[in-house]
């Protein structure tokens, strides 16, 4: 079954199609793998299914129900997850009150003026557990502003994956930090997307062949095609538009 | 174990001095010193908004002046009225306004924001001044009658009686100080601050910013309306420039930067530094206005993070804790 279908997405810019009828299928429980060149529309993809741009016209599905025009919040209830390409977090609180801020969402404590949320033990207890799983634990007492730019990836697809969603969107999770690092994050993000839908954008292409169970390749706005990897490594036209220059 | 002790002996410690303060400082000091928690509280309601939620409100005043309006207009025009339903109607008024309001509100941020308010604030201004029947114009509305407060069991305390007049205004005021600080303790405190921090985020968490915003206008709007409510029953005096002009918004703004924008506490100190600078200096001019905003230039030059600031940059070298704010 699909859990989110997007059918002649269509995107235009003040006269720029940024997408032009993407047509994209993503398998309930999948690992897929979004690439493509720079300008050739991922984020805006991504933006137009997360409610934070209205789509020009085409519809999107989430879970068979029309989700187009949809704010964040309310998709965020419904189930759906994104973190950021630029880090998005709260610089100025700790880990901790991050993380914490997805688990009262999740727990549904998002308008309460009454309770001491220190007290909450549930809240707390859970935040906790959350933090352990994001090997985030150790800083949980330090302003997320003071983290080192890995970790601070690691808290961003933290707080993607706070409030439980069913699909969880990455936009470019292991930009800009080191091998190493990728390696670690690669790991936490196969670990905690476990039993979830996952689409990720990536430029590195070793994260993508080792994460993804399918690749959606975006060229000029436009699914340029969509298949195993295995499939997508050897297709001519991807390699002339995008993978050529890495020969993989 | 030792901080709950510490804090017990603190809150014991501030207790005693407050009823002490009036026999201890005489009626003149205690009334600046009335006028001084007036302002604190004032000061503290639009800090939830301008330090907590990131929002900069240039009509605070509004809110002050309809509780002020409220409770002088009921206690004019009812007879027998309890002082407390006064104050309540005071508060009542601010918070219907804040609901009227905060629809258009809301869905803004920054300039925006605080231009709709600067009108918003203006707007009550001008209908308050230009109301005369109901308001009595620039020349304001006042001997309206102070009654006693009413104890069950005892009898009445006279609250034209400077001294009584002291406990029940700091008793109100202290306890909506309190209010405020558990509100910001609350699950919606934690919002509000990670607004500030990064709506975009909060929305992305499946949290509603704009009834978030909302409520904490209101609640904002609440106590300002009681700060003014005290205020109209202090002065037993209400005009549109004392309660409702320009100046009546930006005096808080002001105590908020000087003390902290980022700190509960920094608005307390604001205000209370204000007062005595004010009352140090009506010894040799009036103007005060031109050395409060020296005042402010030079905090934004030199201390952008207020007083609290400076504690903390000094808190942090003593004890070396790792914060950024």
């Amino acid at each position: 079954m699909n859990i989110l279908e997007t059918k002649d997405l269509l995107f235009d810019y003040s006269g720029h199609k940024v997408l032009n009828g993407v047509n994209l299928e993503i398998r309930e429980g999948e690992r897929h793998a979004v690439i493509g060149p720079n300008g050739a529309g991922k984020t805006t993809l991504f933006n137009v299914i997360t409610g934070s741009y209205k789509p020009s016209s085409g519809s999107i599905k989430f879970q068979g129900r029309e989700i187009s025009g949809m704010k964040p919040y309310q998709l965020n209830r419904m189930g759906v997850g994104r973190s950021f390409q630029i880090t998005s977090t709260f610089a100025k609180q700790t880990v901790f009150q991050n993380a914490r801020m997805g688990i009262l969402s999740k727990q549904k404590v998002r308008f309460n003026p009454f309770s001491k949320v220190d007290k909450m033990h549930k809240i707390t207890n859970e935040t906790n557990l959350l933090l352990e799983q994001s090997n985030l634990a150790e800083s949980a007492d330090m302003p997320a502003g003071l983290l080192s730019y890995g970790k601070n990836r690691a808290l961003e697809i933290c707080l993607a994956l706070s409030t439980d969603p069913q699909l969880v969107m990455l936009d470019e999770p292991t930009a800009g930090i080191s091998k190493d690092e990728t390696k670690t994050l690669v790991e936490l993000i196969r670990k905690l997307t476990e039993n979830k839908t996952m689409v990720i954008i990536e430029h590195d292409m070793d994260v993508v062949f080792s994460l993804a169970d399918r690749i959606t390749v975006l060229h000029h706005g436009e699914v340029l095609a969509c298949d195993a990897p295995e499939v997508i490594k050897n297709d001519p036209f991807v390699k002339q538009a995008y993978l050529g220059t890495l020969e993989v | 174990m030792t901080k709950i002790w510490i804090k017990t002996l603190a809150a014991i410690i501030l207790i005693g001095l407050l009823i002490a303060f009036p026999k201890v400082m005489g009626v003149l000091n205690t009334n600046i010193f009335i006028g001084f928690a007036i302002m604190a509280l004032f000061a503290v309601s639009l800090n939830l908004m301008l330090g907590y939620t990131g929002l900069l409100s240039f009509g605070h005043a509004m809110f002050f002046g309809l509780g002020a309006y409220t409770t002088a207009l009921s206690l004019k025009h009812i007879d027998n009225l309890p002082i407390s339903m006064a104050l309540l109607l005071g508060v009542l008024g601010a918070v219907v306004c804040a609901v009227i309001v905060s629809p258009l509100l809301v869905r803004l941020s920054g300039t925006a924001f605080s231009m709709l308010t600067l009108a918003f604030g203006q707007l009550m201004y001008i209908v308050c001044l230009k109301f005369r029947e109901v308001t009595g114009g620039a020349d304001g509305l006042g001997g309206f009658p102070v009654p006693d407060l009413k104890i069950p069991f005892t009898g009445g305390i006279d609250m034209t009686d400077p001294v009584n007049f002291y406990y029940f205004a700091i008793t109100v005021l202290g306890g909506c100080i309190l209010l405020i600080w558990r509100f910001t303790k609350t699950p919606i405190g934690s919002v509000m601050i990670s607004i500030r921090d990064n709506d975009n985020r909060v929305d992305y968490l499946g949290f509603h910013v704009p009834s978030v915003k909302s409520l904490v206008f209101i609640v904002s709007g609440g106590f300002a309306g009681a700060a003014g409510a005290i205020y109209a029953l202090f002065q037993n005096m209400v005009s549109t420039d004392g309660v409702l002009g320009l100046f009546t918004s930006f005096n808080p703004i002001i105590m908020t930067i000087i003390g902290g924008v980022s700190s509960f506490t920094g608005p307390i100190i604001g205000a209370g530094l204000l007062t005595i600078l004010e009352e140090f200096l009506l010894r040799y001019t009036d103007r005060i206005a031109l050395f409060n905003g020296l005042v402010l230039i030079l905090m934004i030059k030199f201390a952008p993070g207020g007083i609290m600031g400076i504690w903390d940059g000094v808190y942090r070298k003593w004890f070396k804790r790792r914060t950024l704010s």
